[in-house]
């Protein structure tokens, strides 16, 4: 056995002949396990009940009985954003954005069912993932046990002792450091197992290392630092006191600072006043619901030409399915114009926000294990998009049936009794216009590339705190 | 033959010059005291022996190797005994043993520890508690039974009886006495004039950073007044 091997050795002992050290050891293993299986349980039903809910959708949705397709455009449909895998360890911001949205002609709807609104109301505490376990409170635990490594040498008068018989700073900084290892490798299992269980439920393994890596980094980076500050500073009350602050200003401060920083620099408009700009700009574009609107004079006149004929009811086509279809078109291009805008001001944000990474640690591994996952707010923007590609599709498909399934003449007279209400129905096999919907995370190494400017900003703080660490080790006197 | 030599030694401290050009030798088998009042350079003379503080002038040599180039192997054949050793409190005698063993690259069997600490006169029933339960006369006992296990041929004592009660005084004396016999080259700082002259061969005189006196131990119950009012004489006209 080597010098490492048997002062890492020699750590473990002294953990495990300590009550206190024993019972923070098992509270946390006891809390990462049962949020390691409950969040893996929690996701997995999320899973399969989204995927069946989206299934139930389009089943509903294709099981219409015949209509007029204009009823289906508002009929809607919903689409869900199925979780992925690797959301078990790390919902990320699933659980405040929303998980599904009603998609309807005319309009874009807000995600909704937030799981956080539900978990507000048991005090938060259900929102307790194995990210949040990981990332805000292993750190403590790496602390409380790691910040005496080197104090409790020195304050014992064993460190006088270790060196003069020639076991050099950096032999026991490496014993040391060898000790703390274990200890965040016997942590990190829960994690290594959500990853395992991921890439057994589909997730490529690709994110699933990564993702546990990343994991291992940053409690690496909390060890590194526990390590140094236990070799530079003299007692073990001012070791504790440095660690803590530096929790707190990491943790708490500097992401608090980060979001403020970010809502100052690159504001965004409050939704009532963002909605009523854009309900201005809709109106100009007209009703589609009233093919006498003004705005559509141009179109009318232009189609009458091009079939040469005097009066709509003669157009080959349904001249209210066209001003649908027109105005769909014209409306969601103002309506994505917005969502477009709003997304890259998000998006800006979130990049302010990840640059304070570089001075946080915790911003760096949330931000990195969230692009990870697949559980970030670009994966939610990109189901945003995809949600309104699908919407704009079938409403667009529905419109297209009513432009050439049903006459105008029997969809202005729908109203006219049991007759006419009959005669402006179409046939249900026009619902087919419906894709299936499935959302899926984006390819692993695109997530691995969002993450992996956070993931160097780790790697920095790692070697550089090792470094240092280094350095005081080889100048560790009694 | 010369086991430690010190030459016109300078070392400064935080900005402060803590020695000032001291010069002694400590002969092979020989226990040599240095004594001297809070302050005096006593404890950094040890740490520049041990090579944790670099002298900016003048040289130290241990058992021919000059403590500045060759002293990861030095370590090996020093035995240090701070103030107040307490080793690991959660460890008993013998797992405390065999630790710093271990670091030192070296295997005992059960019975060399038994016979060495038979030899330094820890209590059988004693050996398999927790040190934390020990007094200090037993601590230091484990750990001068750890410098003879070791086979380190110096030792370099800091207030070895600091705190230790008349008795314990009495047989860490007789212990240490005994190394010397059996060839330990022992240097140990310490304000205990009167231990001092009842161990040591060879007294120096420390103080504010210069040796001011060196004597033979056996030169006469006198010198021990002497000493007293020579290394405390400041205190004593404060």
């Amino acid at each position: 056995m080597n010098s490492a091997t048997r002062i890492a050795k020699e750590e473990w002992r002294q953990w495990l002949r300590s009550r206190l050290a024993v019972l923070s050891l098992i509270v946390f293993t006891v809390l990462l396990f049962f949020t390691t299986v409950l969040t893996t349980l929690d996701m997995q039903e999320a899973r399969h009940k989204r995927l069946h809910q989206q299934e139930q959708a389009e089943e509903t949705f294709l099981n219409q009985p015949d209509r007029h397709p204009h009823r289906m455009v508002h009929y809607g449909h919903y689409v869900f954003r199925t979780p992925p895998p690797l959301a078990m360890f790390d919902p990320g911001v699933d659980a405040v954005t929303g998980q599904s949205i009603f998609l309807e002609g005319h309009r874009q709807n807000s995600a909704m069912f937030a799981d956080a609104r539900a978990k507000a109301r048991t005090g938060g505490f259900g929102g307790l993932t194995p990210a949040k376990l990981y990332y805000l409170f292993l750190p403590l635990l790496i602390i409380a046990l790691g910040h005496g490594v080197i104090l409790r040498e020195r304050e014992a008068r064993t460190l006088g002792p270790l060196l003069s018989q020639g076991v050099s700073g950096e032999r026991l900084y490496r014993g040391k450091l060898l000790a703390l290892a274990i200890l965040i490798g016997l942590l990190s299992l829960p994690a290594l197992f959500s990853s395992i269980a991921a890439s057994v439920l589909g997730e490529s393994p690709l994110a699933s290392v990564m993702l546990y890596l990343g994991n291992v980094l940053y409690l690496s980076v909390w060890t590194a630092l526990t390590l140094c500050v236990s070799i530079i500073t003299r007692s073990r009350g001012v070791a504790l006191g440095v660690l803590t602050a530096f929790w707190v200003v990491t943790i708490l401060v500097i992401p608090r600072v980060g979001v403020t920083s970010a809502s100052a620099t690159l504001p965004t408009e409050g939704k009532i006043l963002t909605d009523m700009r854009m309900n201005d700009d809709l109106r100009k574009l007209g009703d589609g619901h009233n093919a006498a609107d003004p705005a559509f004079a141009k179109l009318r006149a232009n189609l009458l030409a091009q079939y040469n004929v005097e009066r709509v009811e003669d157009l080959p086509v349904n001249f209210r399915g066209i001003v649908a279809s027109k105005s769909e078109t014209d409306l969601t291009q103002t309506l994505n114009a917005y969502a477009e805008k709003r997304m890259q001001r998000e998006r800006a944000q979130a990049v302010h926000l990840a640059a304070y990474g570089w001075l946080s640690p915790y911003l760096a591994i949330g931000g990195a294990s969230r692009n990870l996952a697949g559980t970030d707010l670009e994966t939610h923007h990109r189901f945003l998009r995809e949600a309104e590609a699908i919407r704009y599709e079938f409403v667009q498909g529905l419109n297209k049936a009513h432009i050439e399934k049903l006459s105008y003449i029997d969809d202005i007279n729908r109203n006219k009794g049991e007759e006419g209400w009959k005669r402006a129905r179409v046939d249900a096999a026009n619902w087919q216009v419906l894709n299936d919907f499935r959302f899926t995370p984006d390819q692993a190494v695109d997530r691995l590339s969002r993450a992996t400017s956070k993931l160097v900003s780790l790697l920095l703080w790692f070697i550089a705190l090792l470094g240092i660490g280094l350095i005081a080790a080889r100048r560790l006197t009694p | 033959m010369t086991a430690i030599a010190i030459n016109d030694l300078f070392v400064n401290r935080n900005g402060t010059e803590v020695l000032q050009g001291i010069s002694f030798t400590v002969e092979t088998g020989s226990v040599y005291a240095l004594l001297g009042g809070n302050g005096a350079g006593k404890s950094t003379t040890l740490l520049t022996l041990l090579g944790f503080l670099s002298p900016h002038g003048g040289s130290v040599t241990v058992l021919d190797m000059d403590v500045t180039k060759q002293i990861d192997r030095l370590r090996r054949q020093i035995a240090y005994l701070p103030e107040a050793a307490t080793l690991y409190p959660h460890l008993n005698a013998y797992e405390n043993l065999e630790y710093f063993l271990d670091l030192a690259g070296m295997k005992t069997t059960q019975t060399q520890l038994d016979t060495t600490l038979d030899e330094v006169g820890l209590q059988a029933e004693s050996r398999s508690r927790h040190m934390d339960n020990y007094s200090k006369g037993m601590r230091q006992k484990v750990a001068i039974a750890l410098a003879i296990l070791r086979e380190t041929p110096v030792l370099l004592l800091d207030e070895p009886t600091s705190g230790l009660d008349p008795v314990a005084i009495d047989e860490f004396n007789a212990l240490v006495r005994n190394l010397a016999e059996l060839g330990k080259t022992i240097l140990m700082v310490t304000h205990d004039v009167y231990g001092a002259c009842q161990i040591a061969d060879r007294i120096g005189l420390l103080r504010r950073g210069q040796l001011v006196g060196s004597f033979n131990a056996i030169e006469g119950e006198q010198i021990k007044t002497d000493l007293v009012h020579a290394a405390f004489a400041e205190r004593a006209n404060n």
